[in-house]
């Protein structure tokens, strides 16, 4: 038995929300896609596109992700706001990771398939088996499973500008240090969870508004992609990392300083080493 | 035997640089005031009582340090690929994690805060400046310290994980230890003061943190001189058992059953004698407090 929060009244509707931000972020991993399979050696300009698009994915996919959190999350899961991010990105790591054995060009559409079935054992075992009944829980943890394994996707291409099994498997600099082996997978496991939980997690609360929220999630999505982009350094070329950790900075520069002025906007009041008045004095 | 030698000087080593970064993980956790003690620093503008607190509402400590550990260890690796001294590279990684620390912390807070509009919680921007910049600092020490430890058992001990995976073991260790041996120093007894020692927290006390120092209103810089007096120094203890426990078991007694076939197992059950010990002296120290100080008795 659960009661439903209202949380932001006046939003954009959550479908909306997923069939849009959804579209473009498989939009930009076929971007990314295509611009690899292209790419020549010692090429900088296809790698770049392919990084850059990649990361443009995992935020569009995070906002997706937080809008679903919210709907999720509003039925009164305080703490477990945080555990719904790692639940999506373990599944989206198996649904990930069983996709680049395909196609290339089918890769995000297998992996979206494979996470949803993921994410509907999950749901069903959690609304059903362990009887926690929330009425959107199966549908949220199969969207859930969904976004991790098209976040954890775009931010594979940006650290090493492809999304393909054999590219994940070699790495540049030493044939034995790639992706899976080096951990680095672990790495936007952890980046991803966070950014997906943190948006919703950090603007709860009565006076939450839709479009802060929704700025954080992008916010999130550029922070965890200028952290990719430092560590392309070690699979792209040099130049092709430095665009798309350039491209970062500026995202996430520009999200940041609008995320203040939103929050002026919604604090009850901006103060500067002022005390507050307390009703009681 | 010279391949033992240096596995202790590694464990001790790793150990003390454990203890530290425990010690640097509670301050800076209470600090931000992260983990479950928030929850009264957000109830309290809902019952009425506007405060200075800061307010990290990241996620619990153990996810929120996996991330920052982690993402030292996969920037770490990522620069000694390219061929830069590892101790600079440990450096660098452990720089970019403390800003992605302070950017994941200043949003908490603004969020968190916009959204108590409703009861009248103003946005404090010089707790903003103040307290973010002093929980990073302690950040950098507990992620460095961790990420050192780290890199010490991937490189010296060759443990056969990568270092990022390492890093996601340590991290989450770390926040665990940190907010098990930590929190309930800061949750019940910090924000709490001005209750009657001993007396719990009552429903009617909901929110009532204290909000005042000596002299005018507090922010939560000063659960930092609060912390590392007591909670600080008992989670450094904490974590640098653990590390230091786990790999001292690894060193010595990995090998010792492989003439009887067990290749590996001494080391699982020595750790699984370690949990026993712990277990009892758990329960002898439970009891003896239970005798002492019995159950809280009214004063006549």
């Amino acid at each position: 038995m659960s009661v439903k929060v209202e949380v932001s009244h006046d939003g954009v509707p959550h479908n909306t929300v997923m069939m849009k931000n959804g579209i473009l972020a498989l939009f930009f991993l076929y971007i990314a896609i295509a611009a690899a399979s292209v790419a020549g050696d010692g090429s900088w300009s296809y790698p770049a596109i392919a990084c850059v698009s990649g990361g443009i994915a995992a935020v569009f996919t995070l906002r997706w992700g937080n809008s679903t959190i919210k709907k999720l999350c509003s039925y009164g899961i305080g703490t477990g706001v945080p555990s719904a991010g790692m639940l999506a990105f373990g599944s989206g790591v198996i649904a990930m990771l069983f996709a680049t054995k395909v196609n290339p060009f089918l890769v995000p559409i297998a992996g979206l398939l494979v996470a949803l079935i993921v994410g509907l054992i999950l749901g069903w075992i959690s609304n059903s088996v362990l009887n926690m009944k929330i009425p959107v829980m199966t549908r949220s943890i199969a969207e859930l499973a969904a976004v991790g394994c098209l976040t954890l996707m775009g931010l594979t291409a940006v650290a090493t500008g492809d999304i393909g099994y054999d590219q994940i498997t070699t790495g540049l600099t030493d044939p034995y240090a790639s992706y899976i082996s080096a951990g680095i997978i672990a790495v936007a496991f952890i980046l991803g969870a966070i950014a997906l939980q943190h948006p919703f997690n950090a603007c709860l609360g009565p006076g939450e508004k839709q479009d802060r929220t929704d700025l954080l999630a992008i916010e999130c999505g550029f922070l965890s992609m200028i952290v990719m982009a430092v560590i392309s350094f070690a699979f792209v070329s040099q130049i092709a990392a430095w665009i798309s950790f350039v491209i970062a900075l500026i995202g996430w520069f520009v999200t940041y300083r609008q995320f203040f002025a939103l929050s002026k906007r919604d604090a009850a009041a901006w103060l500067d080493a002022k005390p507050f008045s307390d009703a009681e004095e | 035997m010279q391949e033992i030698i240096i596995g202790i000087g590694v464990t001790a080593f790793a150990g003390a640089l454990a203890a530290m970064a425990g010690a640097a993980e509670d301050t800076e956790s209470n600090i931000g005031s992260q983990g479950d003690p928030n929850s009264q620093v957000q109830l309290a503008p809902q019952m009425g009582y506007t405060h200075r607190i800061y307010n990290k509402a990241v996620s619990g400590e153990p996810p929120a340090y996996t991330l920052w550990v982690t993402l030292a260890c996969g920037i770490a690796w990522a620069f000694t690929m390219l061929h830069v001294n590892a101790m600079l590279a440990i450096i660098f990684g452990t720089v970019l994690a403390t800003f992605v620390q302070g950017i994941y912390a200043t949003t908490a807070y603004l969020g968190r805060t916009a959204s108590l509009s409703k009861f009248g919680q103003p946005v404090f921007i010089d707790v903003l400046k103040s307290v973010t910049t002093v929980t990073m600092a302690h950040a950098f020490v507990a992620i460095l310290t961790t990420v050192a430890a780290c890199y010490l058992m991937s490189t010296m001990l060759q443990h056969p994980f990568a270092l990022p995976l390492l890093g996601i073991v340590w991290g989450l260790a770390l926040g665990a230890a940190g907010s098990a041996t930590g929190n309930p120093y800061y949750g019940k007894e910090r924000q709490y003061q001005n209750q009657k020692f001993g007396a719990g927290v009552p429903i009617s006390a909901s929110g009532n943190i204290v909000r005042y120092a000596e002299a005018g209103q507090r922010s939560s810089i000063d659960n930092g001189f609060f912390t590392a007096k007591f909670g600080g120094p008992a989670s450094g203890l904490c974590f640098g058992l653990i590390v230091f426990l786990e790999l001292w078991r690894t060193v010595l007694f990995e090998h010792s059953l492989d003439n009887w076939g067990a290749v590996g197992w001494g080391a699982v059950i020595v750790g699984a004698l370690i949990i026993v010990l712990f277990m009892i002296i758990d329960r002898y120290v439970e009891i003896w407090a239970r005798t002492n100080y019995g159950p809280y008795t009214a004063e006549a």
